[in-house]
């Protein structure tokens, strides 16, 4: 970029990216938080790229612009029944003075660690293992090969988040409006193909560039909610929920089973024979793909859908 | 050359574009205007991905601008459903057990 073009660009977008997340925080209408977060999500993803990390932009974009925003969105149509509080307007300078000094010094120690981390990172060891990745994109190879057991946990985290949700029991109200607005059955059906179409899309691209699991998922799950809203009614009911528990914990035993049989065949835990990796990771990624997408939709529907849709139509 | 500092510019504008928008987000006054401001945001957020899609060459970028365009009409639905359900609000269900739907 031209450099006073790309100045007056990355200044304008930090500027925007405090300005929301402080609206985030202490908007006093609780709507204008929400839509701040929205809003700061998409901007988070154009700073992603600015920093050279589309991977990470991709997954901003999937989650901050799907899940989060619907998620958020309908707990808040679910609060509005519950009084608004205002907490009381007063200053209290010992508490703020405290806090910014807590602010500053967390600052000042996260600064320290950055400069002190090694110059070249390990960028170099991991394009130096490549070859023997059974993939081509370093962030997949990484994800699903040299550090699978971080990813493991993390889709554990996923699952540990819906059976919380689950736990807090059905939710008091219907979780979509019994009559959808006339306009987003055709919206639904429109749409569905699209977002089936973009995770198969994402699933294959994350071999060679940036894309994958996670992505796909969070496509995926978005589009599921998608269409809930439009008036669909999935087939995963019924008193025993079907395969809805298998579907939920696919990845992490998926996962599970992968790491234990490289043990059982003399490798080190989660150490895929080299020939083997590339199906390995293959299958890893379809069925982490499928997991986080039943758990986002999860998520969303309080841990499962009502054993019948009572009281709704099309049941 | 001369295109690419086109296009810097171009992403410049729609990037004030969005930082004027916010204005909305401020001030409202109503829901609807806030979520049809972060609707717009997104739009020019995907032209801004597009364009740097471009001036910097990595096709990947384009995923993005795939994801935001698919994904950004999720939160306006789920607006659109809470307003229609605010307007039709549900029958309240009837407790004698089983029910045989509408």
């Amino acid at each position: 970029m031209a450099p006073l073009a790309s100045h007056a660009y990355d200044l304008l977008l930090a500027g925007a990216l405090l300005w929301l997340a402080w609206q985030a925080t202490h908007a006093a209408d609780l709507f204008r938080s929400v839509i701040s977060f929205i809003v700061f999500g998409l901007l988070m993803a154009l700073a992603w790229i600015r920093l050279d990390a589309p991977d990470i932009a991709l997954a901003e974009a999937a989650i901050g612009a799907g899940v989060t925003g619907a998620l958020l969105l309908s707990a808040l149509g679910r609060l509005t029944s519950a009084p608004a509080e205002k907490p009381a307007a007063t200053r209290r300078w010992p508490g703020t003075i405290a806090v910014l000094a807590l602010a500053a010094t967390v600052l000042a120690l996260l600064g320290a660690a950055a400069w002190q981390l090694p110059a070249p990172g390990l960028g170099d060891a991991v394009a130096g293992h490549m070859p023997r990745a059974g993939v081509d994109n370093p962030v997949t190879g990484v994800l699903l090969n040299f550090r699978a057991f971080d990813t493991l946990l993390e889709i554990g985290v996923l699952l540990l988040a819906v059976v919380a949700i689950w736990s807090l029991g059905p939710t008091p109200e219907p979780l979509v409006p019994a009559i959808p607005s006339p306009a987003l059955p055709a919206l639904g059906r429109m749409l569905w193909p699209m977002f089936v179409l973009a995770t198969f899309y994402l699933l294959w691209r994350g071999t060679h560039a940036p894309g994958g699991a996670f992505q796909a998922g969070a496509v995926l799950g978005a589009g599921g909610i998608l269409v809930i809203l439009a008036g669909a009614r999935p087939w995963l009911t019924g008193e025993d929920n079907g395969p809805w528990r298998w579907l939920l914990s696919l990845g992490v035993v998926t996962m599970l089973l992968a790491a234990l049989s490289t043990t059982l065949i003399g490798q080190r835990f989660f150490e895929y024979p080299e020939s083997a990796a590339a199906g390995v990771i293959l299958v890893l990624e379809i069925t982490a793909a499928i997991s986080i997408a039943m758990l986002l939709f999860a998520a969303y529907l309080n841990g499962q859908p009502p054993a019948r849709w009572r009281g709704y139509p099309h049941s | 050359m001369m295109s690419t500092d086109v296009h810097i510019v171009i992403v410049v504008i729609l990037l004030l574009n969005i930082v004027v928008g916010l204005v909305r987000i401020l001030r409202g006054p109503e829901s609807a205007d806030r979520m049809l401001a972060a609707e717009m945001f997104a739009t020019s957020a995907v032209a801004i991905i597009l364009i740097l899609a471009v001036t910097t060459s990595s096709p990947a970028l384009m995923d993005v601008a795939l994801v935001f365009a698919l994904l950004s009409a999720l939160a306006v639905v789920t607006f659109v459903s809470r307003a229609w359900s605010a307007l039709n609000p549900p029958q309240p269900p009837k407790h004698d057990g089983e029910e045989d739907g509408p």
